[in-house]
């Protein structure tokens, strides 16, 4: 295969499945994808490569999974990070068979489900196992747990801790204003605010979640 | 301090004024105390609308050091587009805001990557602003002849409790250039300030997080136990994370056995109190140790 023939792929992934390049050089590129694309970009591949291995790696909050395809010579991986809390990605098995008993075997170690796979049965672990998967960690970000709920804090409204409807009434009784100028008083302050946390990655790192405004819990 | 002493200056005086977390959450008193001193004083403050946390001196940092100095430059941001210096009345938001001051003003190549992180919301700090400790402008600001001018002689035996960030200071600086303002600023009410020799020590309050029988046995109760055989009748800090630690710790170390019941102030609260702020204007009662017991003691 042809470095050009990677490029199409790779332009293909993009295309097609909006993947990032994380990066290409000779005989080996790197692609991050949507786990929801996973079947998509898969059968982009499917025609041209044959499937190596599955990697997982238990990243505390999420689990990256590395699908190693051979295309003539050039590795290509296709990154897919799931979050712990579902743990789950649709199977490939149906479109690249060799992937069956990786899935199992990482199915079993990390506690991933791979969603319609043809036999989801147990593969290396002794029968009757009935402790967790091996391999897959406890949930737990970067951050050390006695530092989450002041991380979480100050990503949703600013400060260490929020300020109490009780202490706002009982500040409004000694005469001061009920909240202090702060940033939770001003959405556009906190706006501003959390985009700075967005570009230092602080709420990737803390585990935050946006949607529910608290930090990802397992 | 001694012959040192900066002599008053009341011409035109006007700060940013930086609350913090602590105080305007936990102990509006000390906030509004000193609204109520700058008033007395003549210093003008302008509220740093739209502040953040300083953020913490110790987790922040230690999380994630480009976000800290991301947060403190934005509030650093705020007093420059006010072009006023900024105060603060904590001990934790000074040495925050003071070292990432410094950084920003000394380091250009961070300067350059967290302007570049503020330009994304459309910020940028210069540089051009002080950061200085209520204790500072007290003391350097307003001077102590001003204070003794208005102040009305309280009479009790104080322990001055300084609080380990108001000893940091830049390299080869005095680090106890600070804590002997806030020890003649504490004077300068009339109190006999009692001299204790674990001053220096910590209150515990950041050991609490990490092992709290330790920061309550190991730290606090020393402290206490010292104050006792000192016949102290109250506690000056000029920190409210102190504050906090001295009542709700004497709380906690009654499930050891040890009881204690010392009264504790923010010294903006005992200069309010020295300059003629009556009582009841001051809500001490959102403290929680025995500011009554003080206050008779004093004879307010």
């Amino acid at each position: 295969m042809t470095d050009l023939a990677v490029d199409e792929i790779l332009e293909g992934l993009t295309r097609e499945v909006k993947a990032r390049v994380i990066y290409s050089r000779e005989r080996r590129a790197v692609v991050e994808i949507e786990p929801r694309s996973i079947r998509k970009a898969v059968e982009i591949l499917s025609n041209k490569g044959r499937f190596m291995m599955l990697a997982a790696v238990d990243e505390g909050l999420d689990i990256e999974l590395l699908y190693n395809f051979d295309v003539d010579g050039t590795v290509v991986v296709l990154r897919a990070v799931i979050a712990k809390e579902t743990s789950e990605i649709d199977s490939i098995s149906d479109l690249m068979p060799a992937a069956e008993w990786a899935e199992r075997e990482t199915a079993e170690l990390f506690g991933v489900r791979f969603k319609a796979h043809p036999r989801p049965a147990p593969l290396l672990l002794p029968e009757g196992w009935s402790g967790s998967p091996p391999l897959r960690g406890p949930f737990e970000g970067e951050l050390p747990a006695k530092i989450c709920p002041v991380a979480e804090s100050l990503i949703s409204v600013g400060t260490t801790a929020p300020l109490s409807p009780h202490m706002q009434r009982k500040r409004d009784e000694a005469g001061l204003p009920a909240s202090p100028p702060a940033s939770y008083a001003s959405e556009e302050a906190l706006r501003e605010l959390q985009e700075l946390m967005k570009r230092v990655a602080f709420d990737k790192k803390a585990g935050y979640d946006w949607e529910r405004k608290k930090l990802r819990r397992g | 301090m001694g012959e040192e002493k900066v002599e008053a200056r009341v011409d035109f005086m006007k700060y940013a004024l930086f609350l913090g977390c602590l105080i305007p959450q936990r102990i509006p008193s000390v906030e509004l105390a000193a609204r109520k001193l700058f008033e007395r004083l003549g210093v003008e403050v302008l509220d740093l609308s739209g502040y953040s946390c300083c953020p913490d001196p110790v987790v922040a940092r230690l999380a994630d050091r480009r976000m800290s100095l991301a947060l403190s430059a934005r509030n650093l941001s705020l007093a420059e587009q006010l072009g006023l210096d900024i105060i603060t009345l904590c001990n934790g938001c000074y040495e925050t805001l003071w070292e990432a001051n410094e950084a920003m003003k000394q380091e250009s190549g961070l300067r350059e990557e967290v302007n570049g992180l503020l330009s994304e919301v459309g910020r940028k700090y210069e540089g051009t602003v002080n950061v200085k400790h209520i204790v500072e402008i007290l003391y350097e600001d307003i001077g102590i002849s001003r204070i003794k001018e208005i102040a009305k002689p309280l009479t009790f035996r104080a322990a001055v409790h300084p609080g380990c960030h108001l000893f940091r200071e830049a390299d080869g600086g005095d680090i106890w250039r600070k804590p002997g303002m806030l020890t003649e600023l504490v004077q300068a009410t009339g109190a006999d300030v009692v001299s204790c020799k674990l001053d220096r020590m910590c209150c515990g309050f950041p050991m609490m997080q990490v092992n709290e029988e330790a920061a309550l046995k190991e730290r606090l109760h020393l402290k206490l136990r010292c104050y006792e055989e000192l016949m102290v009748d109250g506690i000056i800090t000029a920190c409210p994370m102190c504050i906090l630690q001295f009542e709700t710790g004497q709380i906690s170390l009654r499930k050891y056995g040890l009881k204690y019941n010392f009264p504790c102030l923010h010294i903006v609260e005992l200069l309010a109190l020295a300059v003629g702020v009556p009582t009841n204007e001051l809500k001490l009662e959102f403290h929680r140790s025995p500011i009554s017991q003080l206050i008779e003691k004093m004879g307010v």
